[in-house]
């Protein structure tokens, strides 16, 4: 079954057959798991090499989901990268990674932060305390306060559309085609067959999170926290504070 | 082959753990300390520990209540607090916290009107308008060594589970090397110490600067340096070695950068200079050293939460962090400070520090004149 933008059908004849190689979540975990339908375990793949950071995703996810000013679910990370006398653009578009053993789900001490049956991690804004202890236990730096709110906040896969049977609002609107969104749970399903066969990387796998965001195309050097020379431009909600020397403080 | 990548666009992420936690593990760090620091002059009934008991009790109450309104404040919807009290959710060390807290606060309450109660009594002894007041608080008892240790041993098991749920709740964060680290919680629990000598040291200079005190939280601070000092090398050879992946990757994280070294440099000379100081001249250096190690200890939570949370996860260099001036920041701080100070005058107002060890008699004084004799 295709999950591309262009033919999207959600919950017709989804298979409960695992994606090959793909770990089951811990016992615990799943037990804890609510809400969402247990056929389907929702994941994305970002094709790097059809990214051509035009950053309409991280616009778009701004728009669907009203994230303030200066707050982001995602967005386009945008590296130059000079090898071997050899210099290019890299794009790296960055969200929740909605892992299987996600790592800020245990730390909530309230359960604001909680799995879906099929897959997506989400934050209950009514139940969250702000104490952002999630935010410190996410290994991709995903999630922040919002300050309108002032709970914690990121990318559910815009959880609402997908309930209603769209693509979440950066997929929709992906002029490359470079984020792919589907069932792993649907052996048929473009992201199963992508898992299968192109055999993409997950950021920071040291971490043991088993994502379920996959990268096709990732540059190594970028599959961890960068090293590199910090960002001429951040967005910021302090732009005065934009001195190279004073980007360090301990 | 040689690399080199420029981070053209990229997020920066906020503070999530603002000033307010900074002043939260500060002040919880340093009422732990004090309780231990009041333990062998109280609860295990030492004489000559007796009057640097007083001055610890102190500092375990003013720290005590007023680190549990920075940590209130330090969540972004306070009003929800209770939101802690209604789940189940023992996977998380904040929500053992959560327990903790109020444990450790009742407990520590009820150690030191154990302690507290033989002046009480002598202060309601004495012809005064409040006398009946200190005669209720007193509830008809005087110095009972049995409930004291009994009370001590409480608020002792409270300050371990605080020394253990502060500790692991940031060393059990996997995403931050520089947190992960089983280090952390003995780098808190000993500059915390080192904190609460400190501030024992600061007291005990403005309330009578009784010599024998000095020199002997002086030697345990000195005695508390070294230790922060063996930890903090074996953290660095460890990092340094490579043997571990986590802290070589934590080290490596920051040791590019020109403002940690100088944050390195400046926080081995502000552990380093207090022990000198401490081990060649205990006495009458009293102020010096307890100003230097309070400082030390306040640095080592800034460095390690506000310095740890601009360490990006993913990005490169370091996030920007500018002191906002107001409640998330300065004002916040400036305001965790004055509810101690506030605290401090209210308990020397209502139970003044006795000039003589507590089991002396006390000298009846008006009310007004106590917190200047206490500030003094």
């Amino acid at each position: 079954m295709d999950r591309s933008r262009r033919n999207f059908c959600l919950g017709a004849g989804a298979a409960a057959v695992g994606a090959a190689a793909l770990a089951a979540p811990p016992a615990d975990a799943a037990a804890a798991r609510k809400g969402g339908d247990p056929a389907n375990r929702w994941a994305m793949v970002v094709d790097v090499r059809k990214c051509v950071g035009c950053q309409a995703c991280t616009v778009a996810c701004i728009m669907e989901n009203a994230v303030p000013a200066n707050s982001f679910r995602t967005i386009v990370s945008t590296y130059e990268v000079t090898e071997g006398g050899r210099a290019g653009t890299a794009m790296l578009p960055r969200l929740c990674n909605h892992c299987e053993d996600a790592p800020c789900l245990p730390v909530c001490p309230t359960g604001a932060t909680f799995q879906r049956r099929d897959g997506i991690v989400v934050v209950d804004n009514t139940v969250c305390v702000g104490c952002g202890y999630c935010v410190q236990a996410c290994p991709y730096d995903a999630r922040f306060i919002n300050h309108e709110t002032r709970t914690a906040d990121k990318c559910t896969f815009c959880v609402h559309r997908v309930d209603a049977g769209l693509l979440p609002a950066c997929v929709e609107t992906c002029v490359g085609g470079a984020r792919i969104f589907g069932d792993l749970n649907d052996p048929g399903s473009t992201v199963s067959r992508l898992v299968r066969t192109q055999a993409p990387k997950v950021l920071k796998p040291g971490q043991g999170t088993d994502p379920r965001v996959f990268y096709i195309g990732l540059d190594p050097n970028l599959e961890g926290k960068v090293e590199g020379t910090p960002t001429l431009w951040r967005p910021s909600a302090r732009p005065h504070a934009h001195a190279p020397a004073a980007k360090e403080h301990a | 082959m040689d690399t080199n990548i420029v981070e053209v666009i990229n997020v920066t992420r906020e503070v999530a753990w603002l000033p307010w936690a900074v002043q939260y593990f500060f002040l919880i760090g340093l009422s732990v300390g004090g309780v231990l620091l009041s333990l062998p002059g109280y609860a295990f009934a030492r004489e000559e520990w007796r009057a640097t008991g007083r001055v610890a009790l102190l500092v375990a109450l003013t720290c005590g209540l007023a680190a549990p309104v920075a940590l209130l404040s330090d969540l972004h919807q306070p009003g929800r607090f209770w939101h802690f009290y209604v789940v189940f959710r023992p996977t998380s060390w904040m929500w053992w916290g959560s327990l903790i807290i109020p444990f450790y606060v009742a407990g520590l309450l009820v150690y030191a009107w154990t302690c507290l109660r033989e002046e009480l009594r002598e202060h309601g002894a004495v012809d005064s308008r409040l006398a009946p007041l200190y005669r209720l608080a007193a509830a008809g008892g005087g110095r009972n060594d049995a409930l004291i240790r009994a009370a001590g041993l409480v608020a002792l098991a409270g300050a371990a589970a605080v020394v253990l749920y502060t500790g692991a709740e940031v060393a059990v964060v996997r995403a931050r090397p520089l947190w992960n680290t089983p280090f952390l919680p003995v780098q808190f629990a000993l500059t915390a110490l080192a904190g609460a000598a400190g501030l024992v040291l600061i007291l005990n200079r403005f309330a009578g600067a009784d010599r024998a005190v000095e020199v002997r939280v002086n030697r345990v601070l000195a005695a508390t340096l070294a230790a922060v000092m063996a930890v903090g090398g074996l953290w660095l050879a460890l990092g340094l070695s490579g043997i571990e992946p986590t802290h070589a990757e934590a080290l490596g994280s920051v040791v590019g950068s020109e403002a940690w070294r100088v944050t390195a440099v400046w926080a081995v000379a502000a552990t380093a200079v207090p022990f000198a100081i401490a081990l060649a001249r205990p006495s009458g250096t009293g102020l010096l050293t307890g100003l230097i190690a309070v400082h030390s200890a306040w640095m080592f939570r800034w460095t390690v939460f506000i310095g740890g949370q601009s360490v990006p996860k993913t990005g490169a260099g370091f996030y920007e962090y500018a002191l906002p001036a107001g409640p998330d920041g300065l004002l916040g701080i400036a305001g965790t400070a004055g509810l101690w100070l506030f605290l401090l005058l209210v308990i020397t107002a209502i139970v003044p520090t006795p000039r003589r060890p507590a089991s002396g008699p006390v000298r009846a004084a008006p009310a007004a004149g106590r917190a200047v004799a206490a500030a003094e």
